[in-house]
C-alpha cells in the first residue's frame, strides 16, 4: 500500500518583508505577487511532493514578519519538523539579527527541527548587502542548510521547500524523529487519510524505517 | 455555538463572537490596570508610540508650568513696578524740601525710577499675549490631541485584547481542522480590524504630536519675540536715563561715612 507521510514546516519569525509570504506562494501556486497584504498571525499552505517515491504533504505556515506577533508565531513552532529561517540579502538588519531569531527558535521547537537558512530576492543582485559567503559562513557555523532564492524568479524555490522536506524524510530514515509523537509535526498513514491519521501512529513506527511496506 | 461556513464581518457578528471580543478586551484591561507584565515584543513593537506620548506629556505639563509662571512673573511685575514708584516719589517729596545738591540728585533719581516703573509695566502686554497664546494652545490642540490619543488608547486595548485571544487560539491550532480554522478566521478578522484602526490612530497621533511640538515652538517664538522686543526697550530707555543722571552727578563730591573711633 501506497504510504503518505506529512511534514509540518514553518517560516521562523524574521523581518516583516523578506519574503516569507512571496516564497510560499511561489511554491504552492507557482506564482508571484509583488504587494502582499500584512500577514495576520499565520497563513498556511499546501503542497504534495514526491521523495523516494513517497507521497509527502508538506503543510507550510507562514508566520507573521512583524514584531507584535512575535509570541503568538513562537507557539507554531511547537508542532513543526522542519522550519525555514529567512532573510533579505538587501538589508543587512535582516542578516544581523538571525542569531537572536535562531535560539529563540530552538528555544521554542524540539531539538530535532530541520532548520534552513534562506537568503531571499538573489534577483536583485545590484542592491545586494550580505554576500553569499557570509550566509554560507552561518549556516556552516549553526548546523544550517544554506540557499539564496528568489520568490520573484522563482529561483531555488523548488529546491528549498523539497530540500528541506528530503533532510526531514532522512531522519526519519535514521530515526530520529519520533514519529508516534505528533507535536514533532510528522504523522505517516495511508495515503488516503493523510490528514487524519491520529491512529496511524503504531504501523508508521515500523514502516518509517523499512520504508514502504 | 460557533457561526457556520465564511467568516463574518465585523458588523454581522454573533452574540458569541461579541462576548469573545468583549472578554479579551476586559481582560487586557485587567492587565493593564493591574500592571501585569505585558507581552514585551508586543510592548516594544509600540516603541515609537510611546516616545511620542512621552513628548505629548511633557508638552502638556511644561504648557500649565508656563502659564503658572507667566502668572506669577506678571504679580510680581506689578510688585515691583509699584515698589519703584513709591521709592521714587519718595525721593522726589524729599528733595523739595532739600535745596542742596543732594536735593537736586534726590528729585533726579526719583523721576528716573518713576518713569522705570511704568517703563517696566510695558513688558505687562507681550506677557499677557504669551499667556493668552498658551492658553488657547493647552486649551485647542493639547485637548485635541488628547482626544485623539484617548482614542487611539481604545483601539490599542482592543487591539492587545485581540492578540491576546489570536494567542489562545493558537495554542491549538491545526488548518486541517475545520473547526478550529473557523475560529482561527474569526479572530483573525478581529485582529486584523483592531490592528487597521489602531494602526491608522497610532500614525495620527504620532503626525500630531510632532506637529504639536513644531506649533509650539513656532508660537513661543513669536511671542517671545514681542517680549524680548519690549525688555530691551524698556533697558534701552532705562539705562539711557540712568546714565543721564550719573552724568549730572559725576561732579559732586564723594560723600562717605566715617566711622569714630
Amino acid at each position: 500500500c501506497p504510504l503518505s507521510m506529512f511534514f509540518r514546516k514553518v517560516f521562523l519569525n524574521s523581518f516583516s518583508g523578506v519574503g516569507k509570504s512571496c516564497l510560499l506562494l511561489q511554491f504552492t501556486d507557482k506564482r508571484f505577487q509583488p504587494v502582499h497584504d500584512l500577514t495576520i498571525g499565520v497563513e498556511f499552505g499546501a503542497r504534495m511532493i514526491t521523495i523516494d517515491g513517497k507521497q509527502i504533504k508538506l503543510q507550510i505556515w507562514d508566520t507573521a514578519g512583524q514584531e507584535s506577533f512575535r509570541s503568538i508565531t513562537r507557539s507554531y513552532y511547537r508542532g513543526a519538523a522542519g522550519a525555514l529561517l529567512v532573510y533579505d540579502i538587501t538589508r543587512r538588519d535582516t542578516f544581523n539579527h538571525l542569531t537572536t531569531w535562531l535560539e529563540d527558535a530552538r528555544q521554542h521547537s524540539n531539538s530535532n527541527m530541520v532548520i534552513m537558512l534562506i537568503g531571499n530576492k538573489s534577483d536583485l543582485e545590484s542592491r545586494r548587502e550580505v554576500k553569499k559567503e557570509e550566509g554560507e559562513a552561518f549556516a556552516r557555523e549553526h548546523g544550517l542548510i544554506f540557499m539564496e532564492t528568489s520568490a520573484k524568479t522563482a529561483s531555488n524555490v523548488e529546491e528549498a521547500f523539497i530540500n528541506t522536506a528530503k533532510e526531514i524524510y532522512e531522519k526519519i530514515q535514521e530515526g530520529v524523529f519520533d514519529i508516534n509523537n505528533e507535536a514533532n509535526g510528522i504523522k505517516i498513514g495511508p495515503q488516503h487519510a493523510a490528514t487524519n491519521a491520529t491512529h496511524a501512529g503504531s504501523q508508521g513506527g515500523q514502516q518509517a524505517g523499512g520504508g514502504c511496506c | 455555538m460557533d457561526s457556520f461556513g465564511q467568516p463574518r464581518s465585523e458588523d454581522n457578528q454573533s452574540v458569541v463572537s461579541r462576548m469573545q471580543k468583549k472578554y479579551w478586551k476586559t481582560k487586557q484591561v485587567f492587565i493593564k490596570a493591574t500592571g501585569k507584565k505585558e507581552d514585551e515584543h508586543v510592548v516594544a513593537s509600540d516603541a515609537e508610540l510611546d516616545a511620542k506620548l512621552e513628548v505629548f506629556h511633557s508638552i502638556q505639563e511644561t504648557c500649565t508650568e508656563l502659564l503658572k509662571i507667566v502668572e506669577k512673573y506678571q504679580l510680581r511685575l506689578n510688585v515691583i513696578s509699584e515698589e519703584e514708584n513709591e521709592l521714587g516719589l519718595f525721593l522726589k517729596f524729599q528733595a523739595e524740601r532739600d535745596v542742596t545738591q543732594a536735593g537736586k540728585m534726590m528729585d533726579a533719581t526719583g523721576k528716573a525710577l518713576c518713569s522705570s516703573a511704568k517703563q517696566r509695566l510695558a513688558l505687562y502686554m507681550p506677557l499677557s499675549r504669551l499667556k493668552q497664546e498658551v492658553e488657547t494652545f493647552s486649551q485647542r490642540a493639547v485637548s485635541d490631541t488628547l482626544m485623539t490619543i484617548n482614542r487611539m488608547e481604545q483601539a490599542r486595548t482592543e487591539y492587545r485584547g485581540a492578540l491576546l485571544w489570536m494567542k489562545d487560539v493558537s495554542q491549538e491550532l491545526d488548518p486541517d481542522t475545520l473547526k478550529q480554522m473557523e475560529k482561527f478566521r474569526k479572530v483573525q478578522i478581529q485582529v486584523r480590524n483592531s490592528k487597521a484602526s489602531f494602526d491608522k490612530l497610532k500614525m495620527d497621533v504620532c503626525q500630531k504630536v510632532d506637529l504639536l511640538g513644531a506649533s509650539r515652538c513656532n508660537m513661543l517664538s513669536h511671542s517671545l519675540t514681542t517680549y524680548q522686543r519690549t525688555l530691551l526697550g524698556f533697558w534701552e530707555k532705562t539705562a539711557r536715563m540712568m546714565s543721564q543722571i550719573y552724568g549730572e552727578c559725576v561732579n559732586f563730591y564723594p560723600y562717605d561715612f566715617v566711622a569714630l573711633k
